[in-house]
């Protein structure tokens, strides 16, 4: 059976490619048929608010890639809600269905996955 | 055990000399490296363009040492690669570059490179950040 | 399942607390880089490393503790790259925190 993979990414839309590359491994992952959740958190977290225009700064959607996850298979989204919060983002609209998670359920959480990799 | 080895950060970082010092030790310990991967600013490991002054260590010379001395399977992610300038002969023809910055032992393959080579493997090290 | 964190930037760069919230009780934490100055007694991220349970173990790479004249705190154990390579053996997976 394939192991399981938690990606945790940690980067701002809006910090260079870095959340995009992250992304990019969920959806190669997600094309083999992998079992990949994702999990968002610290400045991963403003990747999720929707309204937001990469056109202004003459950039990609990143939007499009999110939305193009459950597509792939990967449907196992997660938000660490104490980065919402610290951000003032508890009550914004989020552009994918992501459980929110505190406390003991993050260590709970990678305690599930055979593999982990944070970017 | 078999280990899956994945470098970020470039040269230059910190990071670049402990992964590699990692993956020597990995290998004098008795364990194997079914593969090398680099991604993100990790491809300019595999770059050939770069010039290291004379009295410091030159992190990508040593990675395509110690990649030909132990004939590692080594792949360099081409998205990110391309993205850099990091191109070998062949996708240096493909867009019409001049320039041709990597080239053996250096492999430039897909994502799917990666996620095998996790599959594979006992342990995934990523090595990123500083 | 068990995992050993990599650290390898400034506490003050990459804050531990995000990593704390992910650490479970039997994890390990593996300082390199300047994560290490952590380890200056008397900081608030040493302070901080003092609140995990007893069940974390704290590891520190050798190099990084000798290159900024460190000494080995309490409850950290200093290794070295065999011994690195034999910690993520040891643990059922690895995280390298950016």
């Amino acid at each position: 059976m394939a192991k399981s993979l938690l990606l945790i990414c940690r980067q701002s839309p809006w910090a260079g490619t870095a959340a995009r590359e992250a992304l990019d491994i969920a959806l190669a992952g997600g094309a083999f048929e992998l079992p990949i959740a994702l999990l968002f958190m610290d400045d991963g977290v403003f990747q999720l608010p929707v309204g937001q225009q990469a056109t202004a700064l003459e950039q990609k959607d990143l939007s499009a890639n999110l939305q193009a996850l459950p597509l792939f298979g990967v449907d196992d989204l997660y938000v660490c809600q104490a980065s919402l919060a610290r951000r003032g983002l508890t009550d914004a609209t989020l552009s994918l269905p992501v459980t929110p998670l505190h406390g003991a359920e993050l260590p709970a959480l990678l305690a599930r996955f055979d593999l982990v990799m944070t970017l | 055990m078999k280990f899956a080895i994945a470098l970020f950060s470039p040269p230059h970082a910190p990071a670049s000399r402990r992964a590699l010092r990692f993956a020597e030790a990995v290998l004098a310990s008795g364990h194997e490296i079914v593969r090398l991967f680099f991604y993100r600013d990790g491809v300019y490991n595999a770059s050939c363009a770069m010039v290291a002054p004379q009295d410091e260590l030159d992190m990508a010379a040593q990675w395509r040492a110690f990649v030909a001395e132990h004939r590692l399977d080594s792949v360099v992610c081409i998205a990110a690669a391309l993205r850099r300038g990091v191109l070998n002969a062949e996708e240096a023809r493909r867009y019409e570059r001049e320039a041709i910055s990597t080239g053996a032992p250096w492999e430039l393959s897909g994502l799917g490179q990666l996620h095998e080579a996790a599959q594979l493997a006992d342990r995934l090290v990523c090595f990123g950040g500083d | 399942m068990t995992t050993l964190h990599l650290l390898s930037q400034s506490p003050w760069r990459q804050p531990l607390d995000s990593v704390l919230r992910l650490l479970g009780a039997d994890d390990a934490l593996l300082l390199c880089g300047d994560a290490c100055q952590a380890l200056h007694t008397g900081s608030e991220a040493w302070s901080l490393l003092q609140t995990l349970p007893a069940t974390v173990r704290l590891y520190a790479l050798q190099e990084d503790l000798q290159a900024r004249n460190l000494g080995a705190a309490e409850r950290v154990t200093p290794v070295d790259y065999p011994a690195f390579v034999e910690l993520c053996a040891q643990y059922d997976k690895v995280n390298g925190w950016l």
